[in-house]
């Protein structure tokens, strides 16, 4: 009765979030308070449940990231790239395309594409070009660029706060199966879409249009003042935050004490800049409570022995450690394609410590490695694989350009698959 | 209208209203530049088909703007008629640069002179009322500023980008300014000493081409008998014949009212026409002109530019 009770709470809870007839953080808590009334967990236990290192860690980013924002440098490296390009289709696909990895690996992708996505349906539309090959490829590079860090995707943090992997152990382990994926992903890209992105350096009324563009850009962003101080004070928080992030087995700190150091320092030095109530304001309480409504809600589960019994029974099916691994991932990343990654990965948590302690001296390492791939990549496949996409399509909606759930599947399913097989790949050679 | 054609003109009507038409050339001319250093044809007749190809773009965009008219017609001259006839100079690239360099400074120098004219009108002591978001008037202003005249500005109210762009303007050059709502300037009429205004062009039925709302205000002051100028130099001029309301465009949209669930069309016209003869002054870069004056010279480019 006590099992089938938890379940059912779980279940209800977890179609609520999927269906999201209201907001997520809704269900969750219901679900976490009902764990808790129902006498499944007792209020200590749902306390002690929540990864508090996993919510400091994303306030303190939320934070950083907000006071960051407002000193205008990543719209001012947008900017600045934008006039590099020359107005080059090509140069321009590349270059956003790589700066949307890139910030996604150190801000979320949700913030990486509200502010990459405008600009590039700017330049490229203002140009007569169709923009969708461009959003499609900072949706799925955005999905691969949070792939690679601690802090890129909640997926990573989930399993960073779980593990107690570092900054650093994640871009070890990880670094080679996403530089694959990018090629491979730049290189589909290349061939599909070549007629819209192909050069135009020889045609002047094409060169002349994407000129105009680019000053139209630049004008708009001159109206806005930058102060060369705050950029320079943001640009070296940040960079103090990822050595920290690096040097964190040296420090012997948490991630979120590196992470909120560098935030509450930034906004002391930048407190004439910025309006620390704003700032504060910007962290996504739905967003943690849904983390902590989960954490509270698998507790429960956990208690009940089933995820105990999955992982015995994943663990006794093979010995194999790769085909462990490549369950991991091609489960995880086809979930993560349809439903919501973060409660997928606090469910699988549990699971893979559970079959990890069932393997006892061996290092199954990999197992947390073909997750966070699975979680971070899988959501590229559909258009609500990653909040990320959906962010994406609605900023393209209010700017007149309609991306379906299906013209976006059409291209990005297949291709996910392709990513998960060089995945599987890596999950070969790292398991000989 | 070709697919080139429509993404000009719809850029062109964005950035004439961020820029201003002065500016906006200005940009078009630095584009341009940027586009042939990196331009790689193979040919230089292939350069050459595409220079005469955009040239008709740019003159021909809806709305059809005087200034590049002037300027890419001065351009076509020296670029297709000259440049391009030196068929095996390598340094043809470095030859066009040269002739749009020199339209540019020929722009700037336009630009000059009308702001050395704009010091023929009295402004010490006085209180101007600005509306529109004319960087002509803003540039005077400036200049006025910093040749130490004292005056006061009033900021007639509009779209919020104009005024903000007006308040941005005068607050940087520490121009002494209130803002009042276009619509309740009845109440302050007798605080007002003149009225400035720049314009898009000059039709050849007299009629300058404004920022919408510009009719109804200079209506008011003309009324009022309050003395408004017009500040913009003859490279805006229309010199062709104009079609009806060719230059006016009408935005319609659907809007959500902000606390009810209602939701309406909403009209926005583009500009407005106004007869040159409700301004008491004209200040060009030839001088400052009465507007029966303004007819004259208009009339004289007309017939040579046929």
């Amino acid at each position: 009765m006590f099992e089938y009770l938890t379940l059912g709470i779980f279940g209800l809870a977890f179609v609520f979030i999927v269906i999201e007839r209201f907001d997520k953080s809704l269900a969750a808590l219901l679900g976490a308070l009902l764990m808790v009334i129902f006498r499944i967990l007792t209020p200590e236990e749902a306390i002690h449940a929540i990864h508090f290192e996993t919510i400091l860690l994303l306030m303190a980013m939320m934070i950083l990231v907000n006071i960051a924002s407002k000193s205008g440098i990543f719209e001012w490296l947008n900017v600045k790239i934008a006039a590099f390009t020359k107005g080059n289709p090509l140069a321009i696909f590349l270059l956003f395309s790589l700066l949307t990895a890139v910030f996604s690996a150190f801000l979320d992708n949700v913030t990486t594409v509200i502010l990459i996505v405008p600009l590039t349906i700017e330049l490229v539309r203002g140009m007569g070009k169709d923009p969708k090959p461009y959003i499609f490829a900072e949706i799925i590079f955005s999905n691969i660029g949070g792939g690679l860090t601690l802090i890129g995707d909640p997926p990573n943090i989930i399993i960073g706060g779980a593990t107690g992997f570092n900054f650093l152990d994640f871009v070890v382990n990880l670094w080679i199966p996403i530089l694959f994926v990018s090629i491979l992903t730049m290189i589909v890209f290349l061939l599909k879409n070549w007629r819209t992105i192909k050069p135009i350096s020889d045609k002047l009324i094409d060169l002349t249009i994407a000129n105009i563009i680019i000053r139209k850009v630049k004008i708009k962003f001159v109206k806005k003042t930058i102060h060369l101080d705050f950029v320079i004070k943001v640009i070296l928080a940040l960079i103090a935050t990822i050595i920290g992030f690096m040097l964190q087995g040296y420090l012997q700190l948490p991630n979120y004490v590196i992470a909120f150091t560098a935030a509450i320092i930034l906004a002391i030095v930048t407190t004439k800049k910025i309006n620390i109530h704003e700032s504060f304001s910007s962290v996504e309480w739905t967003t943690l409570l849904f983390f902590a409504g989960l954490f509270v809600m698998v507790a429960g589960i956990e208690k009940t022995g089933v995820l105990e019994q999955l992982s015995h029974l994943v663990a006794n099916s093979t010995d194999n450690i790769f085909i462990l691994a490549l369950i991991v991932l091609w489960v995880s990343g086809v979930v993560s394609m349809i439903l919501d990654n973060i409660p997928f990965v606090t469910v699988m948590i549990p699971v893979i410590a559970g079959i990890q302690a069932s393997f006892g001296a061996t290092d199954v390492s990999i197992l947390w490695w073909a997750l966070s791939l699975g979680a971070c990549l899988g959501g590229n496949g559909t258009l609500i694989g990653a909040s990320a996409n959906v962010i994406s399509a609605d900023i393209a909606k209010k700017h007149g350009v309609n991306i379906s759930f299906l013209g976006y599947m059409k291209f990005s399913l297949p291709l996910t698959f392709g990513i998960l097989l060089v995945c599987s790949g890596y999950l070969y050679f790292a398991t000989l | 209208m070709t697919s080139k054609n429509k993404i000009f003109s719809d850029l062109m009507r964005e950035l004439e209203v961020e820029v201003g038409t002065r500016d906006l050339t200005e940009v078009v001319l630095l584009s341009l530049i940027d586009a042939i250093k990196g331009f790689k044809g193979s040919k230089f007749d292939n350069f050459c088909k595409q220079y005469s190809e955009l040239a008709e773009i740019l003159t021909n965009t809806e709305p059809k703007f005087g200034i590049f008219r002037y300027y890419f017609g001065f351009l076509e001259k020296e670029i297709a008629g000259k440049v391009c006839r030196v068929s095996n100079d390598n340094t043809w690239k470095k030859h066009a640069i040269k002739k749009i360099n020199e339209v540019l400074k020929n722009a700037r120098k336009l630009k000059r002179d009308l702001i050395k004219y704009s010091d023929k009108i009295n402004v010490n002591g006085k209180t101007i009322l600005i509306h529109d978001h004319s960087h002509t008037v803003q540039d005077v202003l400036v200049h006025y500023k910093s040749h130490g005249k004292k005056f006061k500005v009033i900021i007639a109210e509009q779209d919020f980008e104009k005024t903000h762009d007006n308040i941005e303007r005068l607050h940087k050059a520490g121009i002494n300014f209130t803002v009042v709502p276009a619509y309740m300037l009845s109440h302050i009429h007798d605080q007002i000493d003149m009225v400035f205004f720049g314009a898009l062009t000059l039709k050849d039925t007299m009629n300058f081409v404004l920022n919408p709302g510009a009719l109804s205000l200079i209506t008011e002051f003309h009324v009022e008998k309050t003395p408004v100028y017009m500040f913009m130099g003859i490279d805006k001029f229309s010199l062709w014949k104009s079609k009806k309301r060719a230059e006016i465009f009408i935005h319609r949209h659907k809007r959500k009212h902000a606390h009810k669930p209602i939701e309406y069309e909403r009209i926005k016209y583009s500009h407005d026409r106004v007869p040159a003869k409700l301004f008491k002054k004209i200040i060009t870069n030839e001088g400052v002109l009465t507007p029966e004056k303004l007819k004259k010279v208009f009339m004289e480019k007309f017939k040579n530019r046929k």
